[in-house]
Order: C-alpha cells, then structure tokens, then sequence
C-alpha cells in the first residue's frame, strides 16, 4: 500500500475560521516573544513565531508536514505572554487533525484508541468490570490492615452522591494503593462521593491526537455517567488535562450539563480553611524544601491564578511556610513541564527531554528536594527529567502529603516518599 | 455546564498594564487606595529597562539633553503642552523615587533619579541619555566613563545583540573597549534567546559553569560586559555570583525585543501585585467601560468566562496604537474604549512627513487624548468627561516620547499625578 500523504492545509483561510473577531495572526508584530518563551522553540527547526509567519506566507506544505506540531504541548504559553493574544496552539491542533491517523505518533494514536474500546474511557483499556474489582479489592484489604479505616468506603455507581470523582487509570493498573489516600481524605472530610464503574477514567488523550470526533465522544460519554448518577460535582483528580479536555470540550461542543465542573485542588483549600482536613506542618522537623508545580492545563488554560493561589495555599499547610519556594516563572507564566500535549505518549523521548529542560531548571533553580503537583503527566515527566538531567528531587501528589501530615499514610502509600521524607512519618 | 461569574469591587480600577498602569497600582498601593488593574501585556515586554525622563527637547529633538530639570524648564517655554509641563518636577522627582524603589525592594534594584542624566550603552552600541537604570547596567556606564578596560562579550546563536557592532561603533569613544564570543554552557538548539539564557542562570550550576568560559574570555582585563541575561527572578543575587565566581566587575547591556529586563519587570509586577493586595488580571483586555457618576463598571472575560469589576474611579493607561488605547482606520484616530475625542492632525496626509527620519518627528505620533488640569479626559465640549475618570501615559496627547526620550517619564509622572487626583477624589 503506498504511504499516505499528508494534506496540506490553507493555514492563512483555517486561521480567519478559527480565531475570534479582532485576533488575527495578521495581527503579529513578529516580536519573537512567544518563542522566546516557548520551551519547543529550536526542536524540529521550528518556533511560534516561525510558525505564524510561515502561515502568513502561505508555506502551507512545509507546515503540514512539520513535525515540530507533536513537540508543542498546546500549552498556550505563547498566547500568554503575546502583547497580541495569538493563540498558536489553535493551528497546532488543526495541523495534528490533518495528519493521516497512520502517520500520526503511534503512541497518542493507540492512548485514543484504547480510550474508546471500552466503557471506561481509560486510555490503558482497563475495563469497568476490571475497574471495580481493583477498587474492592484495595479497599478490603485498607479494612483488615488499617484498623483506623475499617468503616473506609469506595462508593461505586452511588446515584445522587454529591461529587463524582474520576480516577487516572494508572493507579488501578500499576499502583493500586496511591488511590487510597484519596479516600482517606473523602472519609476524612465526610465528602459525599462516588466512582462510577463508566467513564470513570481520567485521561484523554483523544484531543491531543487531533481526533475532534474521539474527543467528543469521550466526552459525551463522561458527561452522560454524571447525568445518570445526578451528581451535582464532577470533581477532577489530581490531572491536568483531563480536566481542561472536559471543560473545554463540553464549551466547544456546545453540550448541555447541569453539573459543575471542579479541581480537586480547590477542595483540599477549601476544607483546609474550613478545618476538615486539620493538616500541619509540624512533621517537617527537618524543613525539607517543596516546590509546586502548577499544570499549564488546570491553571494557565482554565482556572487561572486562583487555582494557582489554591495550590500554595495547601502546599504552605502541609509543609510550612518557610519550605516553600515558588518555581520561576510561576502560576499563569509557568512553563509546560513538556509531559502535556500526548508527548509522554509520542515516543519522541529526545524532544521531550529538550523541551524539559526548561522545567529541570526551573526545579533545579529552587534547589527544592520535592516538588508537589496535581497532574499525572507533570509528574511523570518532571520524574523523567529528573534522572535523565542528574536531578536529586522527588515528585509527589497532593494526597501523599495530606495523609502524610495527618499521620494516616499507610505502608504501602509510600512509593514517592524518599529516605528524608519517611524519616519524618 | 453552571458557572459562577466573577465579580470584584474596588476603589480605583487601572485600565492598562504597561509601565504607566503599573506606576499608578504602585502609586495607589503607596496611598492606600484598593485597586484592581487589568491589562495584557503592553510594550513594557520590549523595554530596556532603562527609565528615561526627558532626553531630547521638542519641537526639533536636536541635542541629547544632560540635565533633564533644566530640561522640562526648557519645555514649558518650547512646547508647554506636553503632559510633562502640568507637573511640578517635585512630584515627578518623588515619582520616580516611588517607582524605582518599589522595583529595588521587589528585588530589581534601580538607580534613583538623579541631578543628570547618565549616558547608557543600547543594544547598538550607540549612547544614550536615561535617568534610571537597574543596577545590573550601572557599571558599563562608570566603566565608560572612566575609559577603563572592557571586553564585551555575546553567545554564539544568540541573535540581536553583537558585541562586534557595539565595539565597533564605540571605537572611537572607548579606545579600551574589546570584544570577543563564546558558547553559552548546554546551549545546543540554532537560535537561542536572552530570556533562555537568563533563566539557566538561575541555576548555580550554570553560574559556575558559565563563569570558567568567561574567565577565559576577559583575559587581562577586569571589567566585562555581557548582553542582558544575568537571571529572570534575581538579577543583583545573579550578578553577585557571578561576580564573585569570576573575580571580575561585570554589568550588563539591554539586548534588542524581546529582552530580558523588560521580561523582568512584567514578571515580578505580575508576581507580587496579588500578593499586595492588588487585584490583578493579567493578559485580558477591557471590552466595555460604563462610566456613571458614582462609579464604573469595567466588563471582560477570560478564558474561564465573564468577569465584571466595580470601581469607584478609574484610570485609562490604554498606550497608543500598539497596545490599541487609540485605534487608526481610513476615517482617522479613535479611541475605542469610551470613544473619547482624539487630538490628531487635520488629515491622513498629514499624519507623516516627507522623510520618516526627518528629525522633527511625526504629527501622528503627537496624536492622544486631552486632559485638564486633574488630568481628567475631556469630552467634545472641553469639559471633564466624567469626575471619576482619570487618564495617563502615553495615550495622552501632545507628546512624542520616542524622539523625546521620556516614555518611562510621560508614564510615570502622569500616572502619579493621576493617582493623587483619584486621592483627591475618593476623598
Ligand atoms: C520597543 C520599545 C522600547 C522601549 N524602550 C524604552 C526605554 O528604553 N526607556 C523608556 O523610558 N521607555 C521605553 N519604552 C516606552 C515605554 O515602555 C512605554 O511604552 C511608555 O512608557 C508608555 O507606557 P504606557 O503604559 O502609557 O503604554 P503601553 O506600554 O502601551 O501600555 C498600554 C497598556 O494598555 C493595555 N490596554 C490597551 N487597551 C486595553 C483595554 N481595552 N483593556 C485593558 N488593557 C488595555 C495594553 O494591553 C497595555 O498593557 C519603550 C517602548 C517600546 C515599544
Ligand atoms: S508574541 Fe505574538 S506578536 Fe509577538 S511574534 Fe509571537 S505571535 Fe507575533
Ligand atoms: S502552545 Fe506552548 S509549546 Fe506550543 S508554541 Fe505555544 S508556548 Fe510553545
Ligand atoms: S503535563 Fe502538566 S505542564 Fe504539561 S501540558 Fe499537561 S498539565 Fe501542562
């Protein structure tokens, strides 16, 4: 079969189409802030500003092809920082649209695939039968081992529990016991809650393989198993893009829920302050040094900075205030850790490492011996970048630290924790 | 999908983000006044740092101005429009102290406004006039005119700064000055940028690497220049190391946009503005301004969706036409947020002279709205617009800032003064 090619695209007429009135890439000033502030700028022989301007010059063929397109995580960074508001990531997902599903990066493509073979929307095809034994079966053993949590609950399919919290696939496929601080924090709080045995999964790497008609589909199913259990929050884990994939498809596709959409994030702050979830920071005797980092997906892209505010308000509970150190930039301005956009899943592991090194030194500039985040692939990749660069830090969720700080971590919620930090327990 | 709209409240709202918005946020902050600012990135991304008061005198811009006081003196007779003019040089002096010293306690330390101008090095190697420079640059200028020994150093890929031209135009004034490239340590992609380069040297690693090359670079000589990348966060902290490492004096030169001071200054205000108590919404631009006699009400959405601000009183620092605080178009110049008279040339022809060099400056860069003596925009009768309404920077008319080299002074001395009326006022 011969290969197919891939087509090329009018970018000058898409880009009329796509952007809102009054942000024109006419607009640009070539000012070169965007890739002077784009980790990706030099990978592939392409930058944003290169990009708008080839698009301008109607150099439609080198650009469909470019495979510079899988090394821009669509972080919109560029957008953040351009005087002008050009949001290159636009043409980003239109060029990955274009692209033949056989050429595409396999590894994206196949994450989609799996996506969409089962019911579950997890992009590793756990299934939901699989899905619910995981789940019983951590939960029955936290009984006979913690005798603290005998009564501890994972409600599966609860009809009219107020959160409906999802679950990255990772943990029921490779480490099922990070899912039990969570839930050591739900019975903590007294939070009503429930999975659900459908579209319970979190990832969605569907939009990122430029699969509008995937995207959608995923998403129609996860807004239907809200709607059929009634909950009245879809609260997201500790993921980035699984919750700026939701928000962002339901406005795209114009889909009617009556259901809020929230951070995770936002409800370990709120039931700080509130004190339900009575943390401290007195555990830190030896004042390890945290930093955060805030996912471009949660903060830049949807949120915004109050979501950022959210994250160090917690992180300054749990580990003091003094531990603290913010990553420069930060908040709206942070960089992409490199891990976004389905490139963990792209098999360019050189690019990718490229691209982060822009994060191991904003890390390393810290000199931090962790860094908390709410986000999957930030870790993941913030870990990668870490051996592969010489790094001596540690990634962790949220929930590891929370447990931690209240002293109910059990022995095997402990993978992240270095020597420093299970002194401390 | 339910949303809940945001909605905030504030005695003062500053429209804008560019060097006049942030001035008047700080100069509220000094007086206690709530303010919520709002504005995507402006031109203060593409500054040099450099904060000039008054460098050349209108209406022929020929000589380079020493003593920028005697200066705005000269100005009141020769062109007394200017916003410069309505504001006594005492309250431009404590401005500017304001302004430059909030930078320094933040962590960008200044230079305060002093008696002369300094002469300062450009990215071309050519000299200038300025009032206030960061620290970082201080020492080229002590350096040159000393005529002491200096190498200047730039990075292979490293595009808009070359230390070649600098030399080279400079020959004849600074017979010491060398210059020389290097690589820049585990630099290995085509172009590399300036903000690149500052941020790797937040790293100490980077620092130490860094410092070796330049050891070996300077030779014999003690006092090194390097284009501006000496960290993003902590400048004075970077210099010192690297100081410290190199055992060499060591200042920087602002390199061509996108530069890192202006990064700098962008980055730290977005920073620590929330963290004082400032309500800031960063990269998003007004879309409607209703102004009423007790109050305004400013509209606008981001990415999360609407958000709706009350204030009190508000100040317009929407800039010219890059930033789109005036809009041109076939019919002429207008200013699109409350579509306030604009002041501009008779006609289209008149906008631009013959020559674009021509000394004296285009008619269209005179163009800006007209304030009275509160600096209050007027409306087509002459008359305040509003109580409540205040404008600065350079969206005020009767003023060429590039050819008189007073951007940074146009913005923060109107920008103070409109505070102390928003004072004033609220009072
Ligand atoms: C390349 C370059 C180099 C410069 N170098 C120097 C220098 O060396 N020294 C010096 O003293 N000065 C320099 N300047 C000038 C200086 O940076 C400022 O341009 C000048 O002081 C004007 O400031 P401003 O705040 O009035 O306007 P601007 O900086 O233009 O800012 C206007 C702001 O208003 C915002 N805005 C517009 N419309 C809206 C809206 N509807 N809602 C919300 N916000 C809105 C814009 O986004 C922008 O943030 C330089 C300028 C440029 C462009
Ligand atoms: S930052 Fe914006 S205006 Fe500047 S080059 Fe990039 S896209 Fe163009
Ligand atoms: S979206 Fe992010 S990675 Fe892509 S061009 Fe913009 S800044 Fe670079
Ligand atoms: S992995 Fe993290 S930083 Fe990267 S795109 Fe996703 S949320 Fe953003």
């Amino acid at each position: 079969m011969a290969e197919p090619t891939i087509p090329t695209i009018n970018f000058k007429e898409k880009a009329e189409e796509l952007l809102p009135q009054g942000a024109s890439f006419e607009s640009c000033l070539t000012c070169g802030l965007c890739s002077s502030g784009c980790p990706a700028s030099g990978i592939e022989n392409m930058d944003p500003r290169k990009f708008i301007r080839m698009a301008m010059l109607g150099m439609d063929e080198e650009l469909s092809s470019s495979k510079w397109i899988w090394a821009c995580t669509q972080c919109k960074r560029c957008q953040h920082v351009c005087p002008m508001s050009i949001d290159i990531s636009q043409l980003v997902f239109l060029a990955r649209s274009n692209w033949p599903q056989e050429k595409k990066p396999a590894g994206i493509v196949r994450s989609c695939q799996l996506i969409q073979s089962t019911d579950s929307t997890s992009a590793m095809g756990l299934p939901p039968e699989d899905f619910v034994f995981v789940v019983n079966d951590v939960l029955e053993e936290v009984r006979e081992l913690q005798p603290k949590f005998k009564n501890l609950e994972a409600p599966m399919d609860k009809k009219g529990a107020h959160f409906f919290v999802n679950q990255n696939s990772r943990e029921p496929m490779s480490e099922p016991d990070e899912m039990v601080p969570l839930w050591k924090i739900f019975d903590i709080v007294g939070a009503d809650w429930t999975y659900s045995s459908k579209a319970w999964a979190a990832e969605n790497f569907c939009m990122f393989s430029g699969n509008e008609k995937a995207w959608f589909e995923v998403i129609r199913k996860r807004v239907d198993a809200v709607n059929k259990l009634g909950c009245e929050v879809w609260l997201n884990t500790e993921c980035g893009h699984s919750y700026y994939t939701m928000w962002n498809g339901i406005n795209r596709f114009g889909m009617e829920v009556d259901f809020k959409l929230e951070s995770l994030v936002t409800y370990y702050a709120r039931w700080i302050r509130e004190g339900k979830l009575p943390v401290n920071s007195d555990w830190n005797r030896k004042n390890i040094k945290f930093t955060v980092q805030d996912p471009c997906m949660i903060v830049r892209k949807a949120y915004g900075d109050s979501i950022a505010e959210d994250m160090r308000f917690v992180t300054k509970a749990l580990v003091g205030e003094e531990n603290f150190i913010d990553m420069q930039p930060n908040r709206s301005a942070n960089y992409c850790c490199g891990g976004g956009g389905g490139f963990l899943q792209a098999g360019m592991t050189e690019h990718r490492r490229t691209y982060g090194k822009r994060k191991f030194d904003q890390i390393a500039a810290t000199g931090a011996a962790y860094v908390l985040t709410p986000c999957h692939n930030c870790h993941s990749q913030m870990e990668d970048i870490g051996h592969h660069y010489g790094g001596s830090y540690g990634v962790v969720h949220f929930w590891t630290l929370i447990c931690l700080s209240l002293g109910v971590l059990g022995e095997n919620e402990r993978t992240y924790l270095g020597p420093d930090l299970l002194e401390c327990i | 999908m339910i949303e809940e709209a945001r909605h905030f409240t504030a005695e003062l709202a500053v429209i804008g983000s560019g060097l006049a918005g942030f001035a008047a946020s700080i100069f509220a902050l000094n007086r206690n006044i709530k303010t919520a600012q709002i504005g995507n990135t402006g031109a203060i991304a593409y500054t040099t740092g450099y904060l000039d008061l008054l460098g050349s005198l209108a209406p022929d811009y020929a000589a380079s101005i020493e003593d920028p006081w005697q200066g705005l003196e000269l100005l009141r007779s020769s062109y007394p429009e200017h916003p410069l003019c309505r504001i006594p040089q005492t309250d431009i002096h404590t401005a500017f102290e304001q302004f430059t010293g909030f930078l320094g306690e933040c962590g960008i330390s200044y230079s305060s406004p002093g008696k002369t101008n300094a002469r300062v090095l450009t990215p071309a190697g050519t000299l200038k006039p300025t009032l206030c420079m960061p620290a970082t640059m201080q020492i080229g200028t002590t350096a040159f005119s000393r005529q002491e020994p200096c190498v200047i150093i730039d990075f292979k890929g490293l595009k808009g700064f070359s230390s070649s031209q600098i030399a080279a135009n400079l020959k004849d004034q600074w017979p010491e000055l060398r210059n020389t490239t290097i690589e820049f340590p585990d630099m290995s992609l085509g172009e590399i940028y300036p903000e690149v380069m500052a941020r790797a040297l937040e790293v100490p690693e980077t620092r130490e690497k860094l410092a070796k090359i330049l050891v070996g670079a300077a030779g014999e000589t003690k006092i090194i220049g390097l284009p501006a990348i000496l960290g993003m966060h902590s400048p004075d902290l970077v210099r010192k190391e690297m100081e410290q490492l190199t055992g060499l004096e060591i200042f920087e030169i602002p390199t061509m946009p996108p530069s890192v001071p202006g990064i700098r200054l962008r980055e730290m205000f977005e920073q620590l503005f929330p963290q004082k108590g400032i309500t800031l919404i960063p990269q998003q631009k007004v879309d409607k301004l209703k102004i009423e006699q007790d109050g305004a009400r400013l509209f606008l959405s981001d990415s999360f969706g609407p958000i709706t601000v009350d204030a009190k009183s508000v100040i317009l620092a929407t800039g010219r036409f890059l930033s789109g605080g005036l809009e041109a178009s076939i019919d002429g110049i207008t200013e699109p947020l409350l579509n306030l008279p604009v002041t501009q040339p008779g006609s289209r022809e008149e906008w631009y002279r013959e020559k674009y060099t021509d000394r004296r400056g285009h008619e269209i860069n005179k163009a800006g709205i007209e304030v009275d003596a509160s600096f209050r925009p007027l409306d087509n009768n002459g008359a305040p617009y509003s109580n409540n309404l205040f404008a600065a920077g350079v969206i005020l008319a009767h003023q060429d800032w590039i050819r008189g080299r007073c951007g940074a002074g146009v913005a923060i001395a109107t920008a103070y003064k409109a505070v102390e009326e928003v004072e004033k006022y609220l009072s």
